[in-house]
């Protein structure tokens, strides 16, 4: 199956939503955060220890991409710099720990308190590689908690397709991460 | 496929469904037979199983986690906020939080008579929720207070440095929604129609919402004062998630009666070299004092303090809180001058692309080369409205360099550091030694056909001095001559011979204020080429002609968040 197979089946894709969030549709937004407001946080909390500091950054990384849409050159890399503007926020995060921390003289040290070098490297970064079809089946069955089953009949499609999809989003982000992290980490 | 004969391309077709338990019985059997057998797809199996292992570890991290509903409040409540076309304006997102009380040390007359219970961060909130309470359904009200601020700078500014200036906000809730801020400056009014924002003279600018709105123009922060309900739960949310911390003290009042005093230690997330750091109320680390009487549970006292890592500077003090009084319905009408230069906001070229398409230093350059060859229909496509004062003042400039655009956590655009050399002014300064010490000194500045620009009125005479009979034998040119020498050094006590005193004080501040900047004052200073002295009968005064060439080195503030997606200049000039 090739994508623009698969593309006719699915749910309305992000460039859809974009396109109508700016074009006066901004309750369309709505929808983009609820398709990525999960692996946002998942991402964002694998790098904030403070899951109440997680989730702020994640309001506010959606809110400045909402504010930002129009910058937005390609609609279909949503997702990508979505995952970008969080990096951002998590950049500035990281600094205004670094300063509480340096004013209430707390003992522990930076790298004790951000995974910053944690050797992992966010799937959720890998996941912003995959194309929309392979990623909207991931985002489904894992974050979303959906069986393969209930995922085949929200997209429309047989299980079969879903579980091929799967399969070939899997080699994807392997591929991905054995790029990132080196073989070792992701098979070995 | 075969009961026994399941290859390695058929398993690995199967891989993912053997994975998700979706195969038969039989299919499940093969499947794990060939995989005992099968090194190879033994291993791709396991580097699958890991990956779902991981992914679903992921998961399961964000299944509680439900952000629709307050992005989705926190963007409509963007989308409302009203273009900023002000200086620096800032986004407050959530940051500026109230709570009440007062300390002990703020307020001599009160007696302390207990202080910080263990649950006193819960009881500080409950102060703070019945004073919104008692304030829920009131009509109208009327704030007046002192903030050190530039009295022309946004309603947001702050400046420890600067006098305190009034400020007064008045607000009719019932029958319908009016407000308006003032300061000495600049006026913002509502009046259940439209919001409009005037900048007084010399500046005589407006600016104009085809809409009510609740606040505007960074006015925010004194609506919250005015509207607590609104900002309890941004409140608690920073108690919480960063850490701000409450104090609740009761005392006993002048009246008598008893009071209940809240203090919010209020820190700003900014980091400490952000530029906006300590420039705006919402962008500084405070201590806000608030003071309730505790029978009626209304606000009584606010005071913020700006807090330095050594010391604190008071910048606010409410002195006055008006509840139901009747409002003088000329309080929401705005007479503006007939020649008033309306601002427009961005609309979209037909060459739109080719501005939206800028880098904020390339807009930069392209507003100030516009300005160089006086192409104000260029300038206009990068600010609104372009006045006689902008082209005067910017008109024929020279660019001397352009940096790196850099930007702050609370401003949604970016800054571009600039030096340009602005075009050599004729001016006249009008000296006269109609005084008791008999020594020429300044006391206005004129245009080069004399027109009086700016008054500088001694309010104290010039004194005799020490050596006044050297200073008296100066001629008015030789008197110019000496002030400017004495500029240039930046010795302020010898400036104060020529210039009165206040005057001197406010160059002594823009030094200062630029040093804290880190920008070199010595490149702010104004080289001034002193002329003929001649006598003006209408002034009575002398009038020395004076060639004024300034160098200007800031930031230019520039945002693109406007429907047309083009850089305008916010600031910084």
């Amino acid at each position: 199956m090739n994508s623009s197979e698969q593309d006719e089946q699915l749910e309305p894709s992000d460039a859809e939503y974009v396109v109508s969030s700016r074009n006066g549709c901004p309750d369309h937004f709505r929808l983009l955060v609820q398709r990525y407001q999960r692996p946002l946080f998942a991402y964002l909390s694998s790098r904030l220890r403070d899951p109440l500091e997680a989730e702020e950054a994640a309001q506010e990384s959606f809110v400045r991409a909402f504010m930002g849409l129009k910058k937005l050159r390609k609609p279909e890399s949503f997702y990508a710099w979505l995952i970008g503007i969080a990096g951002r926020v998590l950049k500035e995060q990281f600094r205004s720990q670094e300063r509480r921390q340096r004013e209430s003289a707390i003992a522990e040290t930076l790298s004790a308190e951000i995974p910053s070098s944690a050797p992992e490297y966010p799937l959720e970064e890998a996941i912003a590689v995959l194309p929309e079809s392979y990623r909207q089946v991931i985002l489904l069955r894992y974050y979303e908690g959906l069986s393969c089953q209930e995922a085949a009949t929200r997209l429309g499609m047989p299980l079969g397709t879903v579980t091929k999809t799967l399969s070939r989003a899997y080699a994807l982000l392997r591929q991905e991460l054995k790029a990132r992290e080196g073989a070792e980490a992701i098979d070995k | 496929m075969n009961a026994t004969n399941m290859n390695c391309a058929e398993c690995r077709d199967n891989l993912v469904a053997c994975l998700e338990e979706l195969l038969d019985s039989d299919q499940a059997r093969q499947c794990r037979a060939h995989l005992e057998s099968c090194a190879a797809c033994r291993a791709e199996y396991e580097a699958i199983s890991r990956l779902h292992e991981r992914l679903a570890a992921r998961g399961r991290v964000a299944a509680e986690i439900s952000l629709v509903e307050p992005v989705m409040r926190a963007v409509h409540q963007q989308r409302s906020k009203p273009e900023r076309t002000t200086f620096m304006s800032t986004l407050f997102k959530n940051r500026w939080g109230f709570g009440l009380g007062a300390a002990a040390a703020a307020t001599a007359v009160m007696l302390m008579v207990a202080l910080l219970a263990p649950n006193a961060q819960a009881k500080a909130f409950e102060v703070l929720a019945k004073g919104a309470q008692a304030v829920a359904h009131l009509t109208s009200v009327h704030l007046r207070g002192q903030l050190r601020t530039l009295p022309r700078d946004n309603f947001s500014n702050i400046d420890a440095n600067s006098d305190f200036c009034t400020i007064e906000l008045w607000k009719q809730f019932q029958p319908d929604l009016k407000w308006r801020v003032e300061k000495p400056g600049r006026v913002a009014v509502m009046d259940g129609q439209q919001t409009v924002l005037y900048f007084k003279q010399p500046a005589n600018e407006a600016f104009k919402l085809n809409e009510p709105t609740s606040a505007a123009f960074d006015t925010d922060w004194l609506h919250q004062i005015a509207n607590l309900s609104s900002t309890i739960s941004n409140e608690l949310r920073h108690a919480q998630a960063q850490g701000w911390k409450l104090d609740l003290a009761e005392a006993t009042g002048a009246d008598g009666r008893t009071k209940s005093i809240v203090t919010v230690h209020a820190k700003c997330g900014l980091p400490d070299d952000d530029y906006t750091r300590n420039k705006f109320i919402g962008d500084a680390d405070t201590r806000r004092v608030y003071r309730f009487d505790a029978q009626s549970e209304r606000l009584e006292v606010v005071q913020i303090y700006l807090v330095h890592p050594t010391n604190e500077v008071q910048i606010f003090e409410l002195s006055q809180i008006e509840y139901d009084q009747p409002i003088d319905p000329s309080v929401w009408q705005l007479n503006l001058p007939a020649d008033v230069a309306w601002g427009q906001a961005p609309q979209k070229l037909p060459d739109n692309e080719k501005y939206a398409n800028m880098t904020a230093e390339e807009a930069a350059r392209a507003f100030f080369e516009a300005c160089a060859t006086n192409d104000w229909d260029e300038v206009g496509k990068f600010t609104s409205p372009v006045t006689g004062q902008v082209k005067d003042y910017m008109g024929g400039l020279q660019i001397v360099s352009l940096g790196k655009a850099f930007t702050s956590k609370s401003y949604g655009g970016q800054y571009v550091p600039y030096e340009i050399k602005l075009r050599p002014q004729e001016v006249n300064v009008r000296v006269s030694n109609n005084n008791p010490a008999k020594r020429y000194v300044i006391t206005g500045i004129c245009d080069s056909q004399g027109k009086l620009l700016q008054d500088l009125t001694w309010t104290n005479a010039p004194v005799l001095l020490p050596d006044n009979d050297a200073y008296a034998k100066l001629s008015p040119a030789e008197a110019v001559q000496a002030y400017c020498a004495a500029q240039a050094k930046m010795d302020w006590a010898e400036m104060k011979k020529f210039a009165p005193a206040y005057d001197v004080d406010n160059d002594k501040r823009q030094v200062e204020e630029a040093n804290r900047a880190g920008i070199d004052p010595r490149s702010l200073m104004p080289v001034i080429e002193v002329g003929e002295a001649s006598w003006s009968a209408d002034q009575s005064a002398f009038l020395v002609k004076c060639r004024i060439s300034e160098t200007k080195k800031w930031n230019l503030a520039l945002r693109n968040d406007n429907p047309a997606g083009r850089w305008q200049v916010d600031g910084g000039w």
